[in-house]
C-alpha cells in the first residue's frame, strides 16, 4: 500500500548518500594530504633524524610533562564536573561561562596570562619557595593544565549528563554514599568517554605548542618539547627532521587511537 | 517503616499536574496505583521514593518527611519498569551491591545471593552481564537487588508491562510467594487493571493526575465508580 502517493525514484533515495560520501571522500583527502605530505617528507631518513640525543630528550620531556598533566587534568576535571551535574555548588552558571571562554581565547595567550601570573610577586614567592615555573619544564606542565582542563571538563561534564542518574538514586537506596555512588557507578558507567578524554587530552599535551612557547620558551635540550623541536628545525632549515619528528607524533597518536579503540570494544562487548 | 502516608501531595512537571491527592499504605500491604499511560503513576511513584520533591504536602514514612531521611534509610527496594541494573556490573555483583555497600561479611553475602538467586530461579545467568538478558530475567535480577536488603518498602514501575504473558503471570505468581516468605510494604503501578485485581490488597486509581478512588483489590471490579473509571474499566 502507498500512503504517499507518488513513488520516490530509486535515485533520489540514494542522492543523499551519495552526496554526503563524495563530501566526506574530499574531507578524508583534504586532511589525509597533510598527514601524506609529513609521511612523505619524513618517512627518508626518518631513523637518522629521530636517533639524535636532542630528539630523544624532546620525546622524554613531552612524554613526561604530557603524562603528568594529562593525569592530573583527569584528577581535577572529575570532581569539577560531578559538582556542575551533580551538586547545588554556587555561581554554577558563571563557572561554566568562564570555562567556555577560556576554550576560545589563542593558547599564545593562555600562555602570555600564565606568564604574567607567575612573574607576579606571588609567582616570585612561589620561586623562591621551590615552585619555579616560568622557563622550567613546570612551566610546561602548567601551560598543558590551563589549554586543557576547560576541554576536559567539558568532556567529563557531557558523560556525566548523559549517564542515567537514576542508577546512581538506586544505588543510594541500596546503602551508597556519594562517593561509593560516584567511584562505583558513575565513573564505571562513563568508563569509555573518560578514556577517550584522556586519550585526546594526553595527545593534545603531545601537540601543544602556543602557552608553552610563551611560559617556558623553547631551549635546546632544556624545554625543547617535541612540538619545540620541531618548531626549532624548522627555524634553522632542517625540514627533514622537523618532519620526522612529526611522524613520530604521528606514530605515537596512532597508538592512543587504537588503545582507545579497544576501551569502547570492550564496554560494547558488555552492553551487547 | 509501619505506614506511608501521602498527605495533600502535588507536583507540576510542565503542563501536567499531579495531586493533589491524599493516601496511605499499612505496613506490609500491597497496594496498586492504577492508571492509563500518561495519568501521573511514575511521577507519583517517584516522589514516594523522594526521588524529586513536591510542590505542595508531604510524603511521610512513619510521620517523617521523606526528604529528611537520608536515602539509604529509607528502607526502599526499587525496582524500574527499565530495570535500571548496573551495565557493568554481572547478575551476581548486581545482586550483591547493597551488601557490599553495607559492609556485610563475604560468607554471608554470598549465602544471600545464592538464595536470591535460587528463588527467582536465575542462578544459571549470575556470571552474565545485564545487557544479555531477557526482559523475564532483568525483571528476576532487578527484583532480587531490591530484595537483598530486606527492604520495608518495594516500590515496583509497571513490573511486568514489558514481558510476555507467560512470564508475566509466572513473576506475578512469584512476586505474591515472595511476598508470603518476606512480608513487606509493596507499591506498585501499573496499567493492568487484572494485575492490579490480582496482586493488590488495595487499589488507587489515578486519571489525568487525580486519585479518584481507592477500593480493596478483591472488589475492583465489583464496585461501581464515576463515569471517568468505568470508561477506563471498559464497562
Amino acid at each position: 500500500m502507498n500512503l504517499s502517493g507518488k513513488p520516490k525514484a530509486p535515485w533520489k533515495q540514494g542522492a543523499f548518500s551519495l552526496i554526503s560520501i563524495g563530501v566526506a571522500l574530499l574531507v578524508i583527502c583534504f586532511v589525509g594530504s597533510a598527514v601524506a605530505a609529513i609521511m612523505v617528507a619524513g618517512l627518508p631518513d626518518l631513523w637518522e633524524n629521530l636517533n639524535t640525543k636532542e630528539v630523544h630528550f624532546s620525546l622524554m620531556l613531552s612524554l613526561v610533562t604530557a603524562g603528568i598533566s594529562s593525569a592530573l587534568v583527569l584528577l581535577l576535571a572529575l570532581p569539577t564536573a560531578y559538582a556542575l551535574t551533580r551538586t547545588r555548588m554556587p555561581f554554577k552558571r558563571l563557572s561554566e561561562i568562564l570555562l567556555e571562554l577560556t576554550m576560545s581565547l589563542p593558547y599564545i595567550l593562555l600562555g602570555l596570562a600564565l606568564l604574567i601570573v607567575f612573574s607576579s610577586p606571588f609567582g616570585k614567592w612561589l620561586k623562591s619557595h621551590g615552585f619555579r615555573v616560568v622557563f622550567s619544564p613546570m612551566g610546561i606542565i602548567m601551560a598543558h593544565l590551563l589549554v586543557n582542563l576547560p576541554y576536559a571538563i567539558r568532556l567529563v561534564r557531557d558523560a556525566f549528563e548523559g549517564a542515567d542518574s537514576r542508577l546512581e538514586f538506586i544505588a543510594q537506596t541500596l546503602g551508597a554514599g556519594p562517593f561509593q555512588t560516584f567511584a562505583t557507578v558513575l565513573l564505571p558507567g562513563c568508563r569509555v568517554e573518560l578514556v577517550s578524554t584522556l586519550i585526546l587530552v594526553w595527545s593534545r599535551a603531545m601537540g601543544e605548542f602556543g602557552a608553552t612557547l610563551m611560559l617556558v620558551g623553547i631551549t635546546r635540550m632544556k624545554t625543547e618539547t617535541l612540538p619545540g623541536s620541531i618548531y626549532l628545525n624548522i627555524t634553522t632549515g632542517n625540514n627533514e627532521a622537523a618532519m620526522s619528528t612529526a611522524v613520530l607524533i604521528l606514530g605515537i597518536s596512532a597508538l592512543a587511537q587504537v588503545l582507545s579503540h579497544f576501551a569502547g570494544r570492550r564496554k560494547k562487548d558488555e552492553l551487547r | 517503616m509501619e505506614t506511608l502516608e501521602i498527605q495533600n501531595f502535588s507536583v507540576r512537571r510542565g503542563n501536567f499536574t499531579l495531586g493533589p491527592l491524599s493516601f496511605s499504605v499499612r505496613k506490609n500491604e500491597i497496594f496498586a496505583i492504577l492508571g492509563y499511560t500518561g495519568s501521573g503513576k511514575t511521577i507519583l511513584l517517584e516522589s514516594i521514593c523522594g526521588l524529586f520533591p513536591g510542590d505542595t504536602g508531604a510524603v511521610l514514612y512513619d510521620g517523617v518527611e521523606v526528604s529528611q531521611i537520608p536515602v539509604g534509610q529509607r528502607g526502599l527496594g526499587i525496582v524500574s519498569q527499565d530495570h535500571c541494573l548496573f551495565p557493568h556490573m554481572r547478575v551476581e555483583d548486581n545482586i550483591s551491591y547493597g551488601l557490599r555497600c553495607h559492609h556485610v561479611p563475604k560468607q554471608q553475602r554470598e549465602r544471600r545471593v545464592d538464595a536470591l538467586l535460587e528463588l527467582l530461579n536465575i542462578t544459571h545467568i549470575r556470571r552474565q552481564y545485564p545487557a544479555t538478558l531477557s526482559g523475564g530475567e532483568r525483571q528476576r535480577t532487578a527484583l532480587a537487588r531490591a530484595l537483598a536488603l530486606e527492604p520495608e518498602l518495594l516500590v515496583l514501575d509497571e513490573p511486568f508491562s514489558a514481558l510476555d504473558p507467560a512470564t508475566r503471570s509466572r513473576l506475578q505468581q512469584e512476586l505474591l510467594s515472595i511476598h508470603r516468605k518476606f512480608p513487606c510494604t509493596i507499591v506498585f503501578v501499573t496499567h493492568d487493571f487484572n494485575e492490579a485485581e490480582l496482586l493488590a490488597d488495595r487499589v488507587g486509581i489515578l486519571l489525568d493526575g487525580e486519585l479518584l478512588a481507592v477500593t480493596k483489590g478483591s472488589e475492583l471490579m465489583k464496585e461501581h465508580y464515576c463515569k471517568k473509571i468505568e470508561t477506563f474499566l471498559g464497562r
